[in-house]
């Protein structure tokens, strides 16, 4: 097959292009120095390449610092990747690492001038990891730190991975708990605009991020790029915010939240040990206004937190309101009256009383068509039913006990 | 020992034979020999706990080919073993792999199989045998089944890792650094079952270990391939095609064989005229009947599910078990779920299942012993195939009976009368073509996102650094200062393909008739013009279905329930055109065969309604859907132009249509595909070639080496087209030759025969 040949065939068999051809860049002779000098940088050199180190400083609030400073000494880390896959393609081609320094969020960009000096951005970046007690970042967990690890596999950089700080603080957890609700979505931009206030003018949006490094490298200018780092940089000092406002929502912050899902806050509070204080969410938190779903999550965790205190009266209590109405819901309810009844009092028949009654509730509301469609009402059936089967077993042995009793003290 | 006591299953098969009424039916009968065993002394140095896990399991000594597979291995030789079914071939590569496992816990193995169920299977076979040696060996399937829980302990520690090519293409490499523990170690990679990666998917598969093989490369792993085939012409040369390095092959099998029947059975003819045979599976069902009731354990193979349905429960019908016992009949397709299957596997083991019908799920290694007769109905495609389903049937001591049920389909007439082409020579390859360009391109976007490509590397062909620009200039790839390339997209390319698309889509078929929309069927995308055109009568399960409207770019079918007397029949226009002469051959006397590149477009231009039993016709229509197309490669045949001169242009246009369909089921034969692999097309004056020709092209998009191959093969092919033909009994050509004279003329079959003989294959 000759090669004339083959570029003809070829032009039919790539039958989608990615996009068009572009002039190659102008031979530079060295591109690192080039991009340092356009950002007005340093570089960083070290075996295996360099890297354009953009070092700035942004001032915190000093709320924001109070709260911060008796954490273990942090690195707030952010990466701008060639992609969104994990796999073994994508490179880091940014790394943005912020270290809390007096009043200021000191703010090290490291940027891969092309993909030969990859090893030695990823030595510089793992240099300055290890340097802090624990990593924050934002789906670090996902991402961010599959990816360095990755990179540095593919490197054979082992003692780089192995010296990486073990404490690892992903915030998106956290955020999801707290604020993906009432926001209707937990991105970190969802986060700055709900709740740190944070405004971005003229961002460059996530999706555009690899086309410019690409474009970069095309022989682009890097003017692209420095909304890119303007990006990041924003990035990590919304971390440190929101690190500072997690810690304020639990000191008690909570009491006085705009915008803030009690339920997740339960959970958060619950984490780290103060459960009286959950439970004190939860009350807040169920007021008659509530929708049914988000008053039913509520009201197990109530439960989940009174029985552990040893407060079963008030436990069963809780569900006497949400009995009243015929659904699925008020099924649902009755069945959490039987398992109160059944674990917490030791009283079988009470609780099967309260699972004959959901059985009752749930066909008066299929009948009345408020079972919120069939699936739902299956699945509340199936538990019924389920919790149906056992308690009458266990009543009827309970009986055939109480039978058998008389008749051995007769004996007797 | 062998033992000279005839058992009960002997003396029923020789009963079964010396019935006078099975006679008419057989269209050959052949015996081989019984064959004894042929030991080897154990290779030395084997680690003695997996020599005594072997005595424990009633192992004495090793079989010839799995001692010489034991010392290939070991002496670091890529290794390609074929011996039949039941001879004790995956030893050929649990041995040496456990034995090196053995003596240094950190080597690794990778075991690949083209299905889950044959990787579930080896997983309990390396299991037993690892655990009986007490090596404490750490081994799992890594697929679609395995629980995410345990995927991570398989990456970081399993020693032996089973899974499927297709896994290997999307999970594991493009994801190496979680595997860098395997592929630092690897050692060994097993590929069994390698005569099922040809065609298209074994060119994957041949890029996919390309792949395989730079990761290595790159943790400093260069591990023996130890490959195990099923018998084809070629295996030494498909396993040098697919992974790219010298192979030892080893092929005399020591395992015993006990003496074997087979039998070519022929359904006795029903409409002479027409050609049309009585029913292969009422046939198999009658062969079924008196063997199983005779006490011999039988094994049915059916093409279909259908048909396994329909044959077992016939067989049922009459070995209806006594009340509350389990039925002694079962099938055994895929869609039956796993543990039903086991057990069944079980059943037929411990002989509590005396008959089984399945379809070719069986036909792949899965362990149920050997069993004393298979009977496939319908020739299985492959001769290939039809020696692993008759392997099914074999003891190491007994007898044992393989019987072939022929039905109407021309190939299997042609095997009918030609069973010599059963026994005599295996004329079957296993082809592969790594290097069409659409599937290497597509793994070389995957591999440089895997790692990136230095300039001076060969991904396969000497052309790379060609592709490695062409990728750039598409905006895949940056070639950087230090002279590699790397992957600089954001896709993740080896999501964007699949291993095994034939075509890349279907056509959802939507019924609306209903209160709510019903998804009914899917039609390929090839077909859909054809079936679903707007105003076609779809008919599915005996339901005309009206097609209200075709939604081309979203792939569905809107249709309604209808009762009308009329059916739809849409014109296909096939076009073709020749890009490129790769090759030819010109005699004179024997016409001209030319071999090149060609562009295949079809298109469905319009449709008539061809009215129930009368076939008047009542309507037409036209239809709008978009011209397809593809590149591929084509091999052509030119009859001498004295001899089509002198026939008229209408009787010559059937003969053309008449040959080309024998000469695709002939080319599926000698190529061991499946006719559907073949495109063919008849042209009374092709553009190109200013003559009537006809055209065999390779039904894949860039080709995967069937016409390269079937240009080697024209003298075969001719001739045993020529052969199909003369030899039917039909009078003017039925569905078994050329085709119905209603479609072929009336002089169709004549005139074809007579070309036949002008191209040589007279």
């Amino acid at each position: 097959m000759s090669t004339r040949s083959l570029v003809e065939r070829l032009a039919v068999v790539r039958t989608e292009r990615a996009r068009a051809p572009q002039p190659q860049p102008p031979p530079t002779p060295d591109r690192a120095q080039a991009l340092a000098r356009w950002f007005g940088a340093s570089l960083s050199t070290c075996p295996g390449g360099a890297a354009v180190l953009v070092e700035r400083a942004v001032a915190l609030p000093p709320a924001v610092v109070a709260a911060l400073a008796p954490l273990p000494e942090a690195c707030y880390f952010d990466t701008e990747t060639t992609g969104l896959s994990t796999g073994t393609g994508t490179v880091v081609f940014l790394a943005g690492l912020g270290r809390l320094e007096g009043n200021r969020i000191v703010v090290r960009q490291l940027l891969l001038p092309d993909y030969p000096h990859e090893p030695a951005l990823l030595r510089l970046v793992a240099a300055e990891l290890t340097r802090a007690e624990r990593v924050v970042t934002y789906n670090g967990r996902g991402f961010d730190l599959p990816l360095l690890t990755t990179r540095l596999t593919v490197h054979g950089l082992f003692r780089e991975l192995a010296a990486l700080p073990e404490r690892h603080d992903d915030l998106l957890p956290v955020a999801r708990r707290l604020f993906r609700r009432p926001l209707g979505g937990a991105r970190l931009a969802d986060v700055e605009a709900g709740i740190l206030g944070v405004i971005r003018d003229s961002d460059c949006p996530g999706s555009e991020v690899p086309e410019r490094y690409f474009g970069y490298l095309r022989g682009g200018s890097p003017q692209g790029l420095a909304d890119v780092l303007d990006h990041n940089l924003q990035d990590i000092v919304s971390l440190a915010l929101l690190e500072a406002e997690v810690l304020r929502l639990r000191a008690g912050g909570w009491r006085d939240a705009g915008l803030l899902d009690r339920h997740g806050m339960a959970v958060e509070l619950l984490r780290h040990g103060a459960s009286a204080e959950a439970l004190e969410v939860v009350e807040s938190a169920m007021h008659p206004g509530v929708d049914q779903g988000e008053a039913h999550t509520l009201r197990r965790m109530a439960t989940r937190l009174l029985l552990a205190a040893g407060e079963v009266d008030r436990a069963e209590a809780l569900w006497a309101v949400a009995t009243r109405r015929a659904s699925a819901d008020a099924a649902a309810a009755w069945l959490e009256v039987a398992r109160i009844r059944e674990r917490h009092r030791a009283d079988l028949r009470g609780a099967l009383d309260a699972a004959v009654t959901a059985g009752q509730v749930l066909d008066l509301a299929f009948a009345l068509g408020r079972g919120g469609g069939m699936l739902a009402v299956g699945r509340v059936r199936l538990r019924v039913d389920a919790r149906l089967r056992r308690l009458r077993r266990w009543v009827a042995a309970a009986d055939r006990r109480e039978a058998r009793r008389p008749r051995e003290s007769a004996v007797a | 020992m062998l033992l000279d006591r005839p058992t009960s299953a002997e003396e029923a098969i020789a009963a079964f034979l010396a019935d006078p009424s099975l006679e008419p039916l057989v269209a050959a009968h052949r015996v081989l020999k019984p064959q004894p065993p042929r030991h080897a002394p154990w290779p030395d140095g084997l680690d003695p706990r997996l020599v005594a896990a072997l005595h424990g399991r009633g192992v004495e000594a090793l079989y010839t080919h799995q001692a010489r597979a034991v010392e290939a291995v070991r002496a670091g030789k890529n290794t390609c073993v074929v011996t039949p079914t039941a001879s004790g071939k995956t030893l050929c590569y649990n041995l040496p792999v456990l034995d090196a496992v053995a003596r240094d816990p950190t080597a690794r193995a990778l075991y690949l199989f083209p299905t889950k169920a044959l990787a579930a299977d080896q997983l309990v076979e390396l299991r037993s045998l690892a655990d009986a040696a007490e090596l404490g060996l750490k081994t799992h399937t890594y697929d679609g089944d395995t629980p995410p829980n345990v995927r991570s302990v398989v990456r970081a520690a399993g020693q032996v890792v089973i899974t499927n090519p297709d896994m290997l293409h999307a999970a594991i490499l493009p994801h190496h650094t979680k595997w860098f523990k395997l592929f630092e170690n690897l050692q060994f990679v097993v590929i069994d079952e390698l005569h099922t990666y040809r065609g298209l998917f074994g060119s994957h598969v041949a890029n996919v270990i390309r792949r395989l093989r730079r990761v290595c490369r790159h943790y400093g792993a260069d591990p023996v391939f130890i490959c195990a085939s099923a018998t084809i012409a070629n295996p030494a040369d498909l396993a040098e095609r697919l992974i790219e390095a010298p192979v030892e092959l080893i092929n005399d099998n020591g395992a015993p064989r006990g003496r074997k029947h087979i039998l070519v059975i022929n359904p006795p003819v029903a409409n002479e005229h027409l050609g049309i045979r009585s029913s292969s599976v009422l046939t198999a069902q009658r062969l079924a009947e008196r063997l199983i009731g005779g006490g011999v354990q039988t094994i049915a193979f059916a093409r279909s599910r259908t048909a396994v349905e329909v044959l077992t429960s016939y067989l049922r019908e009459t070995f209806a078990p006594l009340p509350g016992h389990p039925h002694t009949i079962r099938g055994y397709r895929g869609g039956y779920l796993p543990n039903e299957r086991r057990e069944i596997e079980r059943g037929l083991r411990d002989g509590r299942v005396r008959g089984v019908v399945a379809t070719n799920a069986l036909e792949l290694g899965i362990d149920i012993g050997g069993l004393d007769a298979s009977i496939s109905v319908g020739y299985p495609g492959t001769i290939a195939s039809t020696w692993q389903q008759m392997g099914r049937a074999g003891r190491r001591t007994s007898t044992s009976l393989s019987a072939l049920v022929c039905s109407s389909a021309p190939i299997d007439q042609f095997l009918a009368s030609h069973p010599e082409y059963l026994f005599e020579q295996s004329p079957e390859h296993g082809l592969v073509n790594p290097d069409n360009l659409h599937v290497l391109l597509n793994h070389l976007r995957a591999s440089s996102f895997e790692l990136p490509v230095p300039a001076a590397e060969r991904f396969g062909i000497a052309e790379t650094p060609t592709l490695l620009d062409v990728l750039e200039e598409d905006g895949y790839l940056r070639h950087a200062d230090d002279d590699r390339y790397y992957w600089s997209h954001e896709n993740f390319p080896a999501s964007t393909f699949s291993l095994r698309a034939g075509a890349p889509e279907n056509v959802v078929i939507v019924d609306t008739s209903g209160d709510r929309n019903r998804v009914l069927g899917e039609v390929d995308l090839f077909a859909a013009p054809l079936l679903v055109h707007e105003k076609a009568i779809y008919i599915h399960e005996g339901v005309q279905h009206h097609v209200d409207r075709l939604d081309w770019d979203e792939r569905k079918a809107y249709v309604t329930r209808t009762d009308v007397d009329y059916y739809t029949d849409a014109d296909l226009g096939i076009t073709l055109k020749v890009l490129e002469v790769f090759d030819e051959a010109d005699e004179p006397p024997a016409g001209k065969r030319q071999r090149g590149e060609v562009m295949v477009a079809w298109k469905v231009t319009m449709f008539k309604k061809i009215k129930y039993h009368t076939h008047e016709n009542v309507g037409w229509g036209s239809i709008n859907v978009p011209e397809q197309e593809m590149h591929t490669t084509a091999c052509w045949l030119v009859p001498p132009a004295e001899l089509v001169n002198r026939y008229d242009r209408d009787t010559l246009d059937g003969a053309l249509i008449g040959l080309a369909r024998v000469a695709r089921t002939t080319a599926s034969l000698l190529l061991m595909c499946d006719p559907r692999d073949i495109g063919v097309l008849a042209q009374v004056q092709a553009p190109f070639t200013g003559r009537p020709t006809v055209f065999l092209y390779d039904a894949v998009p860039g080709g995967v080496g069937l016409s390269e191959r079937l240009f080697g093969l024209t003298d075969e092919l001719v001739a045993a087209s020529a052969q199909l033909v003369t030899d039917c009994r039909c009078t003017e050509g039925c569905p078994s030759c050329v085709g119905p004279a209603t479609e072929v003329g009336s002089r169709g079959k004549r005139v074809a025969a007579e070309l036949l003989a002008g191209l040589g294959g007279g």
